[in-house]
């Protein structure tokens, strides 16, 4: 089997090589092309490789993106709004291994990986269409905590390659309104993955928390709660009962309340910074979703280091008054120093600005 | 002769004098007359931040590095960033799409050294959770003349411990230059501070010494504020000396102008003060030339004058204990207009319109202490040699606007002391 991989993993490699050799298109710091690269990878458990397809997590064509095996698909309940990319996420426990639930939070094996790949529909309308795939960003577990590694596909669609610096890429596609839409879109570098992806200054996954998987998914042949599930195949120790646990909603469920949903929304798109372990502790601002002090919540609170991101506003959040809030104005912005989060976003998530104004408009 | 007063010298040797200073787009050198590097010389300089271990020396040798992407050193120990030297070494990040600083630190032991950052669209370079963190012979600046545009802050240490600045240079920030905000043992010295809306300030910090420094052509010279519902909730201990606080008449562009200020409190800042104190607590200034500014040499607030929600837990909104003693002043020009407070100055001080200010007191006590502010409650003491020449105000706004009173007389403040600690024997161990 593991031969198997490994001859697999050569020949896309070989591909990959040969495709970006024989491509026109120059994509100065995206791709590099040095012989050193012709060699073949070896999958030999030594993290991180150069390509993804060393990792061999897709079985046939790795664009599509076909789970191997030992992959499991997870869906958080509400997305982190990423410039309108789509993604789709698989985590793979170390053979034999699994998790458990120590205080209500996940406890990882070592050799825990977190696979996230982010792609574009070419139209949005056809969501099962042809689509392109931007990147695949990995988060290993390792002796000394969760490692990010981004891996930047080619245009071939062939394979990923490992980029520490991050890179950028522009995107076409075609919106739910059949409007062409251009976003460039900014892959991040390993550091900065960071940013959000912090805890106390630890790497910290954000959507692989129990409140968010803690919810009914669709799998293959089932429907059910997707940590029920975990436990069911042996992956997770120490999950009784999903009423134990919290669980957030789809802040795009417009049946569900209001102040639910925008507190979904808030806590999965602010809350990795804004909260007492993240690095956005230093505005006082707190985003998580069970946070009930309305001055943490922004009410009539004024910035601290907010600086043109205030706008002409005095307060973070004025009941009533989403026009006059801060965080309206920075989510409504593009504008670097201005807009939030301040990774992952060059373009204004409509839909989520509106969720927040109809909240901010519903307080007293 | 010891070496930071020489290298602060040739400084200011170099400086193109302007004589008006309402604005300035002053830089210290020309950067764009430097070797451009390489996309490779680039991509290096982003690698070794990333792949950086403990105990690594990152050399930027010297050149104009254009990077557009953030340069983040990532909870390492005992690491050293080192340029070629101030103005041979250059980072420019007028390219980053996104990102809220330029260079971002987190870690123990860190010491950048020996370079300059430039055009950063949020921050310049921030530390955070660091402990143990130096800044030597730092230039941060943005070039580009539109200060409408210009970043928050351009040195941003927060929510450290351990903090030394030295013989660094802070220009044209839309906030703070040197901003110390929510840490603890700070020492900010032989540093330059110009053509930002305040110079340096310290904001929710214990423990801080300011000395040997020039803060000029600034909004605001030096300011030490607390504000309020942050997680480190008050902060108190900061000494002000031996400081050349001069011609901080720079416009106030923090909001666009025209535009009135916003939720963030130096937007507020009256161009004309030399130092503010704002929620502070145990505070020394002494030894200080305080010179040439427009509005005040000293104002002594209370967070209540923001009209800003004054509660918060573990916080207090007046300014108390503060000692100022042995400072040199001098008057010119007339206070600002463009700001509220700068308004109150000029028309409601105590010595007639339109006179500028060497000291004025907000006047604004806690009335749970005393009835009456003339016992001194919130512990204001006054002891300048000249004091007679100084121009002293001490406002009444208790009764908010339709009652507004001032007062010349300087003795209720005048026969104390106070006692501030600070301790900076934690630069030895740097």
């Amino acid at each position: 089997m593991l031969i198997q991989k490994k001859s697999l993993a050569f020949i896309s490699s070989l591909v990959a090589v040969f495709a970006i050799f024989f491509s026109c298109k120059k994509e100065e710091s995206i791709v590099e092309t040095t012989t050193s690269e012709i060699e073949t990878e070896e999958a030999d458990g030594l993290y991180p490789y150069k390509w993804l397809t060393t990792y061999a997590f897709f079985d046939g064509e790795i664009s599509n993106l076909n789970p191997a095996e030992d992959l499991i698909f997870y869906k958080p309940s509400s997305s982190l709004f990423t410039d309108y990319a789509h993604k789709t996420r698989f985590i793979q426990f170390p053979e034999g291994e699994k998790a458990k639930l120590v205080n209500g939070e996940f406890d990882f094996p070592e050799g825990t990986i977190l696979v996230k790949n982010f792609y574009y529909p070419l139209d949005f309308k056809k969501q099962e269409g042809e689509r392109r795939i931007i990147e695949t960003r990995l988060l290993i577990l390792e002796e000394s905590g969760w490692e990010a590694y981004p891996y930047i596909w080619n245009d071939e669609q062939t394979n990923a390659q490992l980029k520490v610096i991050g890179g950028q890429k522009e995107v076409h596609f075609k919106d739910l309104e059949g409007k062409d839409q251009v976003v460039d879109y900014l892959i991040p570098n390993r550091n900065q993955c960071k940013t959000c992806h912090n805890k106390n200054e630890e790497m910290a996954p954000i959507g692989v928390q129990v409140k968010h998987l803690n919810n009914d998914l669709d799998f293959q042949d089932q429907h059910g709660n997707q940590l029920e599930y975990w436990s069911q195949i042996g992956k997770l120790d120490g999950f009784e009962d999903p009423g134990q646990y919290p669980s957030l909603i789809n802040y795009e469920n417009e049946s569900l309340p209001l102040d639910e949903r925008a507190m979904a929304y808030l806590d999965i798109n602010c809350s990795h910074c804004h909260r007492t372990e993240g690095p956005a502790s230093t505005s006082g601002l707190f985003l998580t979703y069970n946070e009930k002090d309305p001055m943490k919540l922004g009410i009539n609170k004024t910035p601290v280091a907010a600086g043109i991101g205030a706008g002409s506003h005095k307060f973070d959040v004025v009941p009533g008054k989403p026009e006059e809030s801060i965080v309206i104005h920075r989510m409504n912005s593009t504008e670097v120093g201005v807009a939030m989060p301040e990774l992952g976003r060059t373009t204004i998530h409509k839909e989520g600005v509106e969720l927040i104004r109809n909240w901010i408009k519903s307080l007293e | 002769m010891n070496k930071p007063k020489t290298l602060l010298l040739t400084y200011l040797s170099t400086f193109l004098l302007f004589a008006c200073g309402e604005t300035s787009n002053e830089q210290l050198f020309d950067s764009s007359l430097l070797p451009k590097r390489s996309i490779e010389e680039t991509e290096k300089v982003i690698k070794d931040f990333i792949m950086a271990e403990d105990g690594a020396t990152i050399e930027i040798p010297e050149g104009f590095y254009e990077i557009n992407t953030q340069l983040i050193l990532d909870n390492k120990s005992n690491v050293t960033i080192k340029g070629a030297g101030l103005k041979n070494t250059v980072l420019s990040f007028r390219n980053l799409k996104t990102g809220g600083e330029g260079v971002k630190i987190v870690g123990n032991n860190i010491t950048i050294e020996d370079l300059t950052i430039e055009d950063a669209p949020g921050d310049g370079i921030k530390a955070q959770h660091t402990d143990g963190i130096t800044f030597r012979r730092i230039n941060v600046t943005w070039t580009h003349g539109d200060k409408s545009k210009n970043g928050t802050y351009a040195i941003y240490p927060v929510q450290c411990k351990n903090v030394l600045i030295e013989e660094s240079v802070a220009s044209h920030s839309r906030d703070a230059g040197i901003y110390v905000g929510q840490s603890e043992n700070i020492v900010v010295k032989n540093s330059l501070a110009f053509g930002n809306v305040a110079g340096i300030e310290i904001e929710n910090c214990d423990n801080a010494e300011v000395f040997g420094n020039i803060a000029r052509n600034n909004a605001g010279g030096i300011l030490v504020f607390n504000l309020p519902g942050l997680p480190k909730s008050d902060g108190k201990g900061t000494k002000i000396y031996n400081n050349q606080i001069i011609d901080n008449n720079h416009e106030n562009f923090a909001t666009p102008l025209g535009e009135d200020p916003n939720g963030n409190t130096v937007t507020m800042i009256p161009p004309g003060s030399g130092v503010i104190l704002l929620a502070a607590k145990e505070v020394e200034i002494y030894g200080n030339e305080i010179l040439r500014n427009k509005t005040t040499g000293i104002a002594v607030a209370s967070y209540q004058i923001t009209g800003f929600p004054s509660e918060a837990p573990n916080w207090s909104p007046y300014t108390s204990d503060v000692y100022i003693h042995d400072n040199q002043y001098e008057r010119k020009g007339f206070p600002d207009l463009t700001r509220e407070m700068g308004q109150l100055i000029s028309i409601y001080n105590a010595h007639g319109k339109a006179k500028t200010q060497d000291i004025v007191y907000d006047g604004i006590w806690d009335e749970s202490l005393s009835e009456s502010i003339e016992t001194n409650p919130m512990n204001l003491c006054i002891s300048e040699p000249k004091i007679s020449e100084l121009l002293f105000t001490r406002f009444y706004l208790m009764d908010g606007d339709d009652n507004i009173e001032s007062f010349d007389d300087p003795n209720p403040f005048s026969n104390c002391k106070v006692s501030v600690n600070t301790d900076k024997s934690f630069v030895s161990g740097l």
